[in-house]
């Protein structure tokens, strides 16, 4: 006897399947929290034909802030008209001044750097009037659970359930180029927990969390340089 | 086509290229050569002039960190150099012998390496993966008297990602270490003591001031 659904269970078997679709989506969220300074409340003045960098810092000895961090955060910023100089573009026009070993990490080393006219010169030639630092990286913190593949000449799959969780955390700081002084510091921290489960095929259920961290720090950095009118 | 492609006989060759595909991604050996570009220093050159001796084993260096890793430096390290040391001074030649030095230029200088080593994620325990070029620089006056024998680290490590290879990770590191290495030269170089007695000897801190 073939299995037959109901017509009167089905709108139940579809709420189920909602709630539980909604249920394991929601598992896979990120909790993502921003913690900002800045002295006063206004928006950064920020003209036209000034532009922003956001260079990452490679100092650290056991980690690196990603590339692929800086892009993203840099293209959320472009989003809301403000003029983005590409990273590895303003590194290459300034070489060796903003290197991992040389680049300024406070501001004092920043004031003696601009005494230099030519390295000035080139900051002014790319019209950058505030520079964003970012720092930081995304870990996995824990991981459980476990999954195994098999494959032979009946066919194969994969049985089992895993389990780990991220955490990003990164702090931008801002740099006014012309006056030499901080703007403004921003830290976001996000975590979440991402899921494999093995049910003949792999279902990944991946949080976004290091994607989460950039969307919410690029959207606060456009409120340190945008007018509302802007967003 | 989709018989084709679900065919018995056609999944096995396949399963096997993938199979192959995968392990060689997993691979645990890597040849690189570095062949980036390097931008012009930013600097205001001192007024001293200088020979820079690229001899041939220099100029064609190839380095084996370990036995299942092999960088040609050579190339891209005659580039970078060549780039920092025009930064450094107002007049420099570069030339392939020591005994070819045109002899009104004050400085002679001998570049060499010492040590390359590397470090993976599976040595480190970190993800990250690290180069160290270890240079000399023979520091001798135009009459061949030598004025300092310097030691140049130069250090330059890449996040590791998921399924990027081994060499690219290792090409990236020395392109950043080669990078390090112009950095310190350009941040160090007047700042070597012996240097520094040279050229007050010489009177031309005074004269750059």
């Amino acid at each position: 006897m073939k299995p037959t659904i109901n017509a009167t269970t089905s709108p139940t078997i579809k709420i189920a399947s909602i709630l539980a679709l909604a249920t394991i989506l929601a598992g896979c969220s990120a909790t993502t929290t921003i913690d900002e300074y800045r002295p006063t409340a206004d928006a950064i003045d920020l003209n036209p034909n000034e532009r922003v960098v956001v260079l990452g810092r490679r100092d650290a000895g056991h980690y690196e802030t990603d590339r692929e961090f800086i892009d993203c955060v840099a293209k959320r910023m472009k989003g809301a008209d403000i003029g983005v100089v590409p990273e590895q573009q303003f590194i290459d026009s300034i070489y060796p001044w903003f290197e991992p070993r040389t680049a300024p990490k406070g501001l004092p080393r920043l004031k003696r750097l601009m005494q230099d006219p030519l390295i000035k010169g080139q900051v002014d030639s790319q019209a950058v009037r505030y520079l964003v630092w970012l720092d930081g990286s995304t870990e996995t913190l824990d991981q459980g659970g476990s999954i195994s593949c098999a494959i032979g000449p009946g066919g194969g799959g994969c049985f089992g359930f895993a389990q780990w969780d991220k955490l990003s955390v990164y702090e931008a700081i801002v740099w006014d180029m012309t006056n030499l002084q901080e703007m403004g510091r921003l830290r976001v921290d996000s975590e979440g927990t991402s899921y494999l489960i093995g049910a003949v095929a792999p279902i990944p259920l991946l949080t976004p969390v290091k994607s989460d961290a950039c969307s919410s720090l690029g959207n606060q950095l456009k409120l340190f340089f945008s007018a509302p009118e802007k967003l | 086509m989709f018989k084709i492609l679900f065919n018995k006989r056609a999944i096995k060759p396949l399963a096997a290229m993938l199979l192959v595909g995968i392990l060689s991604g997993c691979s645990s050996s890597a040849s690189v050569q570095i062949t980036s570009d390097f931008p012009a220093v930013l600097s205001e050159p001192k007024p001293v002039s200088a020979s820079i001796v690229f001899d041939e084993s220099f100029a064609t260096y190839v380095a084996q960190p370990d036995k299942n890793t092999v960088i040609d430096l050579g190339t891209a390290q005659i580039k970078l150099l060549s780039n920092a040391f025009t930064g450094l001074f107002e007049e420099v030649e570069f030339v392939s012998d020591r005994e070819t030095v045109n002899g009104d230029y004050k400085l002679v200088i001998i570049p060499s390496i010492r040590e390359v080593q590397v470090s993976t994620p599976s040595d480190n325990y970190l993800n990250v993966f690290e180069v160290w070029i270890k240079y000399n620089l023979e520091i001798q006056s135009a009459d061949g008297e030598t004025i300092d024998s310097w030691f140049m680290p130069a250090y330059g490590k890449t996040p590791d990602a998921f399924m990027a290879s081994k060499s690219n990770a290792i090409e990236e590191a020395a392109i950043i270490a080669l990078r390090d290495a112009g950095a310190k030269l350009m941040l160090d170089f007047y700042r070597i003591p012996a240097i520094y007695g040279w050229m007050m000897e010489q009177q031309i801190l005074e004269e750059s001031k």
